[in-house]
């Protein structure tokens, strides 16, 4: 530590405030692939019977399976699915976010009683209707505590694609005191990228649980 | 003129025979109830005649639909046949309101208001006009099968159908639903019930079906079931329910 590493910290607040906004807007990318591709995938791994519930559910296993910068050194590196770092960051962390979140979504379809598709069903729904206005509205708010938890593994997990050299807040933290000169500052610089992640992971939490309030199915003993 | 005619129904589960060659019919505006020691086949038969179950052998006809045939469209079967369950199973993420609109909205294509005013009539129907708003967890088990009575009535079906409908209510809950089931009966619905509810069944059946081991061991008004049972089987079990012990 040194004096004027805070102020050098400071000078360069915009540099790093750039990087927390690749870091937002790689942690939502990643999270809609992972809840366009996981949303589904829970579905069908409870409601899907023969070869795609098996593909779905084995791709599953594997994606969880691997490391998460694996996943990422393999899609930048060998299979190339993108030139821009961004998007290969949000395809990886997307599908290991699909498999986490269809492993929420199953869960949470599972736990919807059983009447509440029967009584659908009775009233002359076809399955899949009651499935998508009866089982489906419940089971999405009881994805909702899995879904938060998701949200901060995949927020702070965009660090990783440091290891593909995206500028987001991480590589950029990194590249401050590393290509500046200015080593002394490194404990400064991680304190306050680690402060921003904070307050990012902190500020969303506390957001999803308003939403999670706002949505709940009212009961009498709350009122 | 006949509404129901179940003609020589068997069903299995595995090596279990839950119903074994029930046979019944029902008019236009009858009430039947089922009666029988618990795993004799009553909620079994039941869900036959909507075809949440399927039956291994035998016919059930609804008016000229043969409901057991594999062609027969259940979506279009269930709107003809209402069904309350024991457990009320009202959609817990939608109000009072809404789980009567649903199905009318959904199923029949109805626009919303047109919806919304048949709802409120049906809920004002079984009393319950002031809890439209209500979601289900703020609502006594009482007002809650209330509301699945409605739920149901709302397809303007022709039979309904009552599963054990107050088995899961508080001995002072079951009055305001049996009230409702005998307004129901009072009004020419057609409706086949499993219950145990000697009050309802003396009141307001027409036939009462005593079934045991997947069998119907005999039928009859209930003044002759009640009063002079020809088979020990339904004599001893009257007796039982009488003193309160299947309750």
């Amino acid at each position: 530590m040194q004096a004027g590493d805070w102020a050098f910290v400071l000078d360069n607040a915009d540099y790093l405030l750039t990087g927390a906004g690749v870091t937002v807007g790689l942690t939502f990318a990643a999270l809609a692939v992972g809840f366009l591709l996981g949303f589904p995938a829970g579905a069908v791994e409870v409601y899907g019977d023969g070869l795609l519930a098996r593909a779905v559910s084995a791709s599953g296993v594997l994606l969880r399976g691997t490391p998460i910068v694996v996943i990422m050194l393999v899609l930048f590196f060998v299979v190339s699915v993108s030139q821009s770092a961004f998007v290969t960051a949000a395809v990886g962390l997307g599908l290991r976010s699909a498999a986490y979140q269809s492993q929420i979504f199953r869960g949470a379809l599972q736990s919807v009683d059983e009447g509440q598709l029967e009584a659908a069903r009775a009233i002359g729904m076809s399955r899949f209707e009651a499935i998508r206005h009866v089982v489906v509205p419940q089971a999405l708010r009881r994805s909702m505590p899995g879904f938060q938890n998701e949200f901060t593994i995949v927020l702070k997990d965009t660090s990783i694609a440091f290891a593909i050299g995206l500028a987001e807040l991480l590589t950029r933290g990194y590249d401050l005191f590393t290509q500046t000169g200015r080593s002394t500052a490194v404990l400064e610089v991680f304190l306050a990228i680690s402060a921003i992640y904070f307050v990012l992971t902190f500020a969303t939490n506390r957001g999803l649980d308003r939403l999670a309030d706002y949505y709940a199915i009212p009961s009498g003993e709350n009122r | 003129m006949t509404l129901l005619r179940v003609e020589t129904v068997d069903k299995s589960y595995g090596d279990e025979e839950v119903l074994n060659g029930v046979s019944f019919e029902m008019d236009r505006g009858d009430v039947d109830v089922l009666m029988g020691p618990s795993g004799s086949g009553k909620s079994t038969m039941l869900r036959c005649v909507n075809r949440l179950t399927d039956v291994d052998s035998g016919h059930i006809w609804l008016d000229e639909t043969d409901v057991t045939a594999p062609e027969t469209d259940v979506n279009e079967l269930r709107q003809d046949v209402g069904m309350v369950f024991q457990d009320f199973n009202l959609f817990a993420h939608l109000t009072a309101l809404e789980n009567v609109t649903l199905g009318l909205k959904r199923v029949r294509g109805m626009p919303e208001a047109e919806a919304r005013d048949a709802a409120r009539d049906h809920l004002e129907q079984v009393g319950l006009a002031a809890q439209a708003e209500s979601y289900p967890a703020e609502l006594s088990g009482g007002q809650q099968q209330r509301v699945g009575i409605a739920r149901a009535l709302a397809m303007e079906p022709k039979l309904m159908l009552f599963d054990e409908p107050t088995s899961a209510l508080d001995p002072e809950l079951v009055g305001e639903v049996v009230d409702v089931m005998a307004d129901l009966a009072e009004g020419g619905m057609t409706m086949l019930v499993v219950s145990h509810e000697m009050g309802f069944a003396r009141s307001a059946a027409d036939d009462i079906h005593f079934l045991d081991n997947g069998r119907i061991v005999e039928s009859g008004p209930p003044e002759q079931l009640f009063e002079r049972p020809e088979h020990d089987r339904t004599e001893a079990f009257l007796t039982g329910l009488q003193s309160g012990e299947h309750r």
